[in-house]
């Protein structure tokens, strides 16, 4: 089963985000900023993150910087989810690694088709 | 308590703007003492924002919970129902389906009836078979008429050859003797003749009862096999016409189960308002906060609260502050 990160300072957000994408198929894992994100994907193997922009302690452009440092995460999907929709943010998101960005709210099936188009 | 917020900010926001001249900006330190009282409202005003918006956040989180029961509720009973219907979960268990406990009642149903049939014709061979006797019975009968008459004619025979024995005097008398003889074997002729057909006759009367109980019995089976069988056909029929509806029943509940979790899908973005008033609320406390250190005298100036909108987050946030530039962005996608 594919897993995907999730993280977002929100219970709610992050609930409603694992429940759609596990009626999905797919396994999530949760994480509540950038900082803990970092250390839940240590030595596993990821297939898809969906971070949010504005969170404490570590926020979304710099979690992706973060994470396209690592080798096995160079190439992976990494998706913003925020209700940030300004386009300086979306060119800094897309500056640093994002694969795509969704602005909040989001449904749940197109949600659902955007992962399937950015996963192999 | 949205009435006492607003009022708590008007308190706090009557104050220089950010073109004050130094003897303003005097004049209004010399107000900071004034504005003391407005502090513990800000801060009461800060924790009802803080309370609130976890309240909220609880209810949505209840609320998906609460979905997500639903959801695994329908689709582990729609599976269940399914997988018995059509058997999937059987091979495990060594249990039949639906279906196939209806096809080994038909086929059971179906075989008690070939045995009945096969009965109900061993009964009429039977039958057949003791008319057979019957007639055998009659031949014998006749049979024996004609040992008798040919007995009875011996014994005529034996009479007179007695009587012309006894003419032939001294001459004859041997040949009286193998007349008397004769008579005597005719006559043990004629009782065992009689002998057996009294047992041809009990024989024949024995055959004629089970013949006509045989008879009775196979009519009376034959009209119960007939409507037993009319009977099954309508049970199996109406067997099938139930599990044809169940099958129907269960593909309306799978489909009201998809439309089910489209509403819910449907919900789920409803529900997301949670985060954006959370987000909202945030950058209010955070004004409240500048606000309240403006007014205890921590250093900071009016112009510090964000009055450029630069912690605003939102399409709303800016529409509501007027410095929006697009129409609103919810729900876009983008992949780069």
């Amino acid at each position: 089963m594919r897993k995907v990160l999730i993280v977002d300072d929100s219970v709610s957000m992050r609930q409603m985000v694992s429940f759609t994408l596990r009626e999905g198929g797919f396994e999530v894992i949760e994480a509540e900023h950038g900082e803990d994100a970092l250390k839940k994907i240590e030595g596993v193997s990821i297939d898809l993150i969906i971070t949010d922009l504005n969170m404490p302690v570590m926020d979304g452009i710099t979690l992706i910087q973060n994470i396209r440092r690592l080798p096995a995460m160079k190439t992976k999907p990494i998706l913003m989810l925020t209700t940030e929709g300004l386009a300086t943010k979306k060119e800094q998101g897309k500056a640093a690694g994002a694969t795509g960005w969704i602005v909040k709210p989001f449904d749940p099936e197109k949600l659902l088709s955007t992962v399937a188009k950015v996963l192999p | 308590m949205s009435d006492q917020i607003s009022t708590c900010l008007e308190d706090a926001f009557q104050l220089p703007n950010a073109a004050a001249t130094a003897d303003t900006r005097d004049a209004a330190s010399s107000h900071k003492s004034g504005h003391a009282p407005a502090l513990p409202r800000l801060d009461r005003a800060r924790n009802q924002l803080k309370a609130t918006s976890k309240q909220i956040e609880g209810a949505v989180v209840s609320v998906c919970d609460s979905f997500q029961t639903i959801l695994e509720r329908v689709r582990g009973t729609t599976d269940r129902t399914k997988s018995l219907l059509a058997g999937e979960e059987c091979g495990s268990s060594g249990k039949q389906s639906f279906e196939e406990l209806v096809d080994i009642c038909s086929n059971t149903l179906t075989s008690v009836l070939a045995a009945i049939e096969e009965a109900n014709a061993v009964s009429v061979r039977t039958v057949e078979r003791i008319r057979g006797m019957e007639d055998a019975s009659q031949k014998i009968s006749a049979a024996l008429a004609k040992m008798e008459q040919i007995a009875q004619e011996n014994r005529l025979l034996a009479m007179n050859a007695r009587i012309e024995s006894a003419h032939a005097g001294k001459l004859g008398a041997g040949f009286a003797v193998v007349a008397v003889e004769v008579a005597s074997q005719s006559d043990k002729t004629m009782t065992l003749t009689s002998e057996v057909n009294d047992l041809v006759g009990s024989l024949r009367s024995l055959a004629n009862s089970t013949k006509q109980d045989m008879e009775r019995m196979h009519e009376k089976d034959q009209q119960r096999l007939v409507s037993s069988r009319k009977e099954v056909d309508e049970s199996l029929g109406m067997l099938r016409a139930t599990h044809e509806e169940m099958k129907e029943a269960l593909a309306d509940i799978t489909d009201e189960s998809a439309l089910l979790a489209t509403d819910i899908g449907k919900a789920v973005r409803s529900l997301q308002f949670q985060d954006r008033v959370n987000q909202q609320i945030d950058h209010v406390i955070s004004d409240v906060n500048a606000v309240h250190a403006l007014l205890s005298g921590n250093g900071k100036d009016f112009d510090v609260i964000d009055a450029g909108g630069h912690n605003l987050t939102m399409h709303e946030e800016r529409e509501v502050a007027g410095i929006a530039d697009r129409e609103s962005p919810e729900g876009e996608i983008e992949l780069f």
